[in-house]
């Protein structure tokens, strides 16, 4: 006869296991979907047969805070948006590799890139009626931006997680901005402006350094290190940083 | 009494008053004429007090960068801040900073930015803590000074009319720090508040100090931030001596 006590203990273990088989699996779904929700493969485009072509990627170096180009061959879209979002995976996927001297966590790290033809003006009301005609008035739009008069602005939607993984520094982050807008600049030369958004919401900083409230403007991001200048006036200006 | 002899009266009695004065001031002796100085008398040189505010940068709950072994960005900046701001007192300078403590609701960047700006200090320096790249990073703003200054500031772009000081300075404090065998990098980037600043202003990013022979000394190593706040005191001083001889010092309002 086995003793009462035994048994409830038998009992109490067999309840134990489950409860901790039922906590595994649940710990393993939670971080299945997590690691789903880093490595979005949402393909960005319809597969298409594209050959290869010369693109000027601007890699950023931590060690001595410079930013140099890089030729590189790689197949992209025909689609100037797309085309500007899969450049910049490209970009950004250079600094997730062991060899990277500017060390970014790998995943998905921009959402859109948008071109704004400038200057931006505000759409004329529709509600607004003539007092002589009756008709809807033909307002003309007042221009919303002042600060560059042609060319375009790229808006760069930048996702959450990218922002959420990215180290902080001033240096660390302002180099990754300059990156970008080097690459964007050498692709599509009609930019004049850069501007970036998370998850489609104006953000403060990068990962609280970089200022994201300004527009950049889209220049020659090549940055040579820069060392101080014994009895120097201002400092030679060497960078082209916007 | 008829009014005309009321009248005469009182004239009689104003001249006899008017006589008393005059025969009174010409009794009073004469106050000797000041004589000139034989030796002049020895100038005794005032020190000087530039005044230098120190912007810890985050806090409270902006904790700013995690660092490897659980050191927070925050703490490092006041840690460096306390450092610098001993020294500098110790080197007749006046010292302001932003935060002397971790508040539980820290100042956004732009009351920061008010705080430098109502106290007009000579230098600003926003101190920052990073565990990426190495040395000491000291960044300017990335305005462009205008070419016909105004009165009027705007907000976004008041450092751009200091630009030139900021950069002057940076290098100064840079030459200080390559003197002291530290690894330096000279940039400029858009960092807030430092675009805020009417000051000349300067961000200073501690990262670790790479080491060939061991492991990069952290930014938290006390020897690191004596050897850069002895650095960076060391050309605030030479560059107070060297406006100090061409009488340019702006010494701030807090005189």
């Amino acid at each position: 006869m086995i003793p009462r006590y035994q048994r409830i203990l038998f009992w109490s273990l067999v309840g134990g296991i489950f409860l901790m088989g039922a906590f595994l699996i649940h710990g393993c779904q939670q971080a299945h979907k997590r690691l789903t929700a880093l490595n979005d493969a949402t393909p960005i485009a319809a597969p298409t047969t594209a050959s290869t072509q010369d693109v000027t990627l601007y890699l950023a170096n931590d060690a001595d805070g410079s930013i140099a180009p890089d030729q590189q061959q790689i197949a992209l879209p025909q689609d100037p948006t797309l085309r500007a979002r899969a450049l910049l995976e490209h970009l950004l996927g250079e600094y997730s590799l062991p060899t990277s001297t500017h060390v970014l966590q790998s995943g998905p790290a921009v959402d859109d890139v948008f071109f704004l033809p400038l200057p931006i003006t505000t759409p004329a009301p529709t509600n607004t009626l003539s007092a002589t005609t009756g008709l809807p008035q033909q307002q003309k739009a007042a221009p919303a931006h002042t600060a560059q008069s042609a060319g375009e602005m790229a808006v760069v939607n930048l996702h959450g997680s990218f922002v959420d993984n990215h180290p902080s520094g001033i240096e660390v982050e302002d180099l990754t901005l300059l990156s970008i807008i080097g690459t964007l600049h050498a692709a599509f030369p009609q930019l004049t402006e850069v501007r970036f958004l998370v998850d489609g919401q104006a953000h403060d900083t990068l990962a609280g350094h970089a200022d994201l409230r300004r527009a950049y403007p889209a220049v020659d991001t090549t940055t040579a290190p820069t060392t101080p200048q014994p009895e120097a006036a201002p400092i030679p200006q060497e960078t082209t940083k916007p | 009494m008829t009014p005309p002899r009321k009248q005469s009266v009182v004239a009689v009695l104003l001249a006899l008053s008017s006589f008393a004065s005059i025969a009174q001031t010409s009794s009073q002796p004469q106050a000797p004429p000041p004589t000139p100085p034989s030796q002049p008398a020895p100038i005794v040189p005032r020190p000087t007090r530039t005044l230098i505010l120190i912007d810890p940068a985050h806090g409270g709950p902006d904790s700013g960068a995690h660092l490897p072994n659980d050191l927070l960005e925050k703490d490092i900046t006041l840690a460096f801040n306390n450092r610098l701001r001993a020294l500098l007192s110790g080197s007749n300078f006046a010292v302001i900073s932003t935060r002397t403590s971790d508040p539980a609701a820290a100042f956004t960047t732009d009351q920061r930015a008010e705080i430098a700006n109502h106290g007009h200090p000579a230098v600003c320096l926003i101190l920052h803590a990073t565990s990426s790249g190495s040395g000491i990073h000291l960044f300017t703003s990335t305005l462009t000074p205008p070419e016909h200054p105004t009165h009027i500031l705007h907000w976004d772009t008041a450092q751009a009319a200091s630009v030139p000081d900021s950069r002057l300075i940076s290098n100064q404090i840079g030459v200080a720090l390559l003197q002291a065998k530290l690894p330096v990098i000279l940039g400029q980037a858009s960092v807030p508040p430092l675009d805020n600043l009417i000051c000349p202003a300067i961000a200073i990013e501690l990262a670790p100090l790479g080491n060939t022979t061991a492991t990069p000394t952290r930014v938290s190593d006390p020897d690191y931030q004596q050897r850069v706040a002895q650095a960076i005191v060391a050309a605030l001083i030479q560059w107070r001596s060297k406006n100090a001889g061409s009488g340019a010092t702006n010494t701030g309002a807090a005189q």
